[in-house]
């Protein structure tokens, strides 16, 4: 279904780290590969962050993805929030990030992750998730396999069902 | 009918076994009843007062013979021998066991049917006209169109989890018979004076704590264009609906707030996808997509139109007479008409059947209509494919199967809801009113003197008995645990007959349960003292105002109720 496998990703991803000090996250992190910035702190070091450093992004879910258009050139990752997993925002952000940003790295779901989610995580742009730490990655795979094929075009799969043939 | 595709099948297959995937995981306890919920809802069950409630799809209210017996065998073999329509041309059942729940889906994915979508925060199964391809004023025939938001609704990864239900309902007639203005979206089909197909868009309508009319977003729409437009609707909605107040979340709400934002914020989303998005064009729809869809709608082969006929042509006064002009409808092709089973009658709750009436309707629908039924937004069945030479045959076995109610349109042919009898949501029963209603007008002549008046019952707020839509509105309200009946009067579904689209107006204080007949019986009688000479009731209303009413109604309190109005 999924144009890439989905990866599965541990809730204290090692490769990643958030820039956090005693009283929370920093505000302006001093540059370093493989950082996972928020979006304040980000704003904060866009301007002389250097090219090319592996930067990841975390987004609240109300955030338009509109306004991160210019700067996902610079990015690796987006995370994207679940505070609840039957708030369905994320979806479109997703969505919006693949298909009309053409963000080519990875996004990961993250928060209230289930495994009843995956088929639409898939198939809205994310390519990795972060499950709740009492899923169980079987059972998320499993839910990935039930549907051959859907009706509507999807990041996945743009085509809707009477495009192919 | 349309003729569901090996990918179809398929699919509602792959719904029944995921299903029971989850409701496995539910039973065995590795997924928790909070996390379960969302998902069994989207397939359609609730858990109810008593055992769960399963809403079968009824995709825009049609219904083959072949279906509506699969539906009695399940109505008999797990259930306690009935099922119930709605409003939104579903079928309820109230008594399966969870444990059988997969099983059922199974069941019905064997006859082309789901749950799919009938529940949740989601776009809900859509609705439409039940005259749609027989209706006489037809302007474009609603089915294919559809179909085709059917199966794009149908799991949509983005949009399964809203702020809010989101519903959308189809009318392709001059006259609106599927309430339009009352959804989240209503779609009217027309033509433009090069003979275009498009649709008017609106948005934003919707009942419930605060009855909104929708609003007019697109005059005209390119018929090709509608899957990309809802979607331009439904992402904004997404985005942008309230997510902190389920009584602020539906799109009505954010559509109120935000005025021309909101459509600016639509038409930009549309045009962004269809100009920038990967493969946003793809859903545009190609002309052999309309095609493929609308061969399933072509003429039943059986039908062959005729010659037309005067169905009254020496039939005397008396009961044939009567079904002949309440529940007999003009129809688009001569010799053919369309012909509602009325399940308004004494002895059952309206919109219900028993198991052993739909087979009975199946079997009718069979030998008199093509083998093809529809559900009604009024809880009916319509046969839509009835020779006129077969009328008289058709009422005599409808009669003995208890069809032949002759009230269609008229004031106990009254939707209501299901209520506290069933209903884990509502605040007050709705099925005794109705029943109390039904017995207090049995009367046949005094019926067809007061003549059409829409009697909508819903048992709480969330309005699925569409009260504020009825030019009688009765709503079931909860003060200190006991039942109590606000009555409204003047309000509008849409339709020719009951004007534009608006929210009746409460009379005053609410009724006590057993005052209720007797308020009807009141508010009737005012009508009776104050028309005009052929003046309908909602026109009474219309020119005299509620004011009027209110005396009448309020002497008719006992003493409890006296004591409540207070």
């Amino acid at each position: 279904m999924s144009s890439k496998p989905m990866k599965f990703i541990a809730i204290h991803d090692p490769h990643w780290h958030h820039v956090v000090g005693e009283d929370g996250p920093m505000p302006h992190p001093d540059p370093a590969p493989n950082l996972l910035l928020s979006l304040e702190q980000w704003h904060a070091v866009r301007e002389h962050w250097p090219v090319g450093l592996r930067t990841g992004i975390e987004l609240p879910n109300d955030f338009d993805i509109a306004l991160l258009a210019a700067d996902l050139p610079r990015l690796h990752l987006v995370v994207l929030q679940f505070p609840k997993w039957v708030d369905g925002r994320a979806y479109s952000q997703a969505r919006l990030l693949r298909s009309r940003y053409r963000f080519g790295g990875e996004v990961r779901a993250r928060g209230e992750v289930l495994v009843d989610m995956l088929p639409l995580l898939a198939r809205t742009g994310f390519d990795a998730v972060q499950l709740r730490a009492d899923q169980s990655q079987p059972a998320a795979e499993r839910a990935l396999s039930f549907f051959p094929a859907h009706y509507q075009g999807d990041v996945a799969a743009t085509q809707p069902v009477f495009a192919r043939s | 009918m349309y003729a569901y595709t090996d990918f179809d099948r398929q699919f509602v297959r792959a719904r029944a076994a995921q299903f029971r995937d989850q409701l496995e995981r539910n039973l065995a306890g590795t997924l928790t009843e909070d996390e379960f919920r969302p998902l069994r809802l989207q397939n359609g069950w609730y858990v109810q007062r008593h055992a769960p409630m399963l809403r079968i799809a009824v995709p825009y209210g049609a219904l083959s013979s072949r279906q509506l017996r699969a539906l009695g065998q399940i109505a008999r073999q797990f259930d306690r021998g009935y099922g119930h329509f709605t409003t939104r041309q579903n079928l309820q059942f109230n008594w399966i066991p969870l444990t059988q729940a997969a099983d059922v889906m199974d069941a019905l994915a064997a006859v082309d049917m789901h749950g799919i979508q009938t529940s949740g925060n989601c776009i809900r199964n859509t609705t439409s006209d039940a005259f749609a391809g027989v209706a006489p004023d037809e302007i474009v025939d609603p089915r294919p169109y559809a179909e085709l938001l059917r199966q794009w609704s149908t799991l949509h990864p983005e949009f399964a989890f809203l702020p809010r239900k989101f519903k959308i309902a189809v009318s392709g007639a001059l006259e609106d018979r599927a309430a339009i203005a009352w959804h989240d979206i209503g779609l009217q089909l027309l033509k433009n004076a090069a003979g275009e197909v498009g649709f008017k868009v609106l948005v934003g309508g919707g009942m419930g704590r605060t009855p909104v009319i929708g609003q007019v977003i697109n005059e005209f729409l390119p018929w090709q264009q509608i899957l990309v437009y809802v979607e331009a609707i439904v992402r904004v909605y997404n985005r942008y609906g309230r997510r902190d107040n389920l009584y602020k979340a539906r799109i009505k709400i954010l559509v109120k707030a935000e005025g021309q934002q909101f459509f600016d914020a639509v038409n930009a989303e549309f045009k962004q996808i269809l100009e920038q998005d990967a493969a946003g064009r793809e859903h545009l729809l190609p002309d052999a997509e309309l095609e493929r869809v609308a061969a399933g709608f072509k003429l039943p082969a059986s039908v062959q139109e005729g010659l037309a006929s005067d169905i009254f042509e020496g039939v005397a006064d008396g009961a044939y007479k009567r079904w002949l002009t309440r529940n007999v409808h003009a129809h688009r092709l001569n010799g053919y008409r369309a012909v509602t089973l009325s399940l308004k009658h004494p002895g059952l709750p309206p919109g219900d059947l028993t198991d052993v009436q739909m087979e009975a309707a199946a079997d009718l629908a069979e030998r008199f209509s093509a083998a093809e039924l529809r559900v009604t937004h009024s809880q009916n069945l319509v046969l839509p494919w009835v020779r006129e030479a077969d009328l008289p045959a058709l009422f005599e076995v409808a009669k003995a199967n208890g069809f032949a109610t002759p009230n269609i349109g008229l004031l106990t042919d009254m939707i209501a809801c299901p209520g506290g009898d069933f209903c884990a949501l509502a605040n007050a029963r709705s099925i005794p009113v109705a029943q109390a209603i039904t017995e207090r007008f049995e009367d046949l002549d005094e019926l067809y003197d007061l003549g059409d008046i829409d009697l909508h019952i819903s048992g709480c707020i969330n309005s699925c008995g569409h009260h504020h839509s009825g030019h009688i509105g009765i709503l079931g309200v909860d003060k200190d645990g006991k039942e109590w009946y606000q009555i409204s009067l003047g309000g509008s579904d849409g339709k020719v007959l009951s004007g534009s689209p608006v929210a009746g107006r409460v009379i005053g204080p609410s009724f006590a349960a057993d005052e209720v007949p007797d308020v009807i019986e009141s508010v009737v009688d005012s009508y009776r003292s104050q028309r005009l000479s052929g003046e309908r009731f909602i026109d009474t209303v219309r020119r005299i105002g509620i004011e009027p009413f209110k005396a009448p109604a309020n002497a008719v309190r006992t003493l409890t109720g006296q004591a409540a109005a207070q």
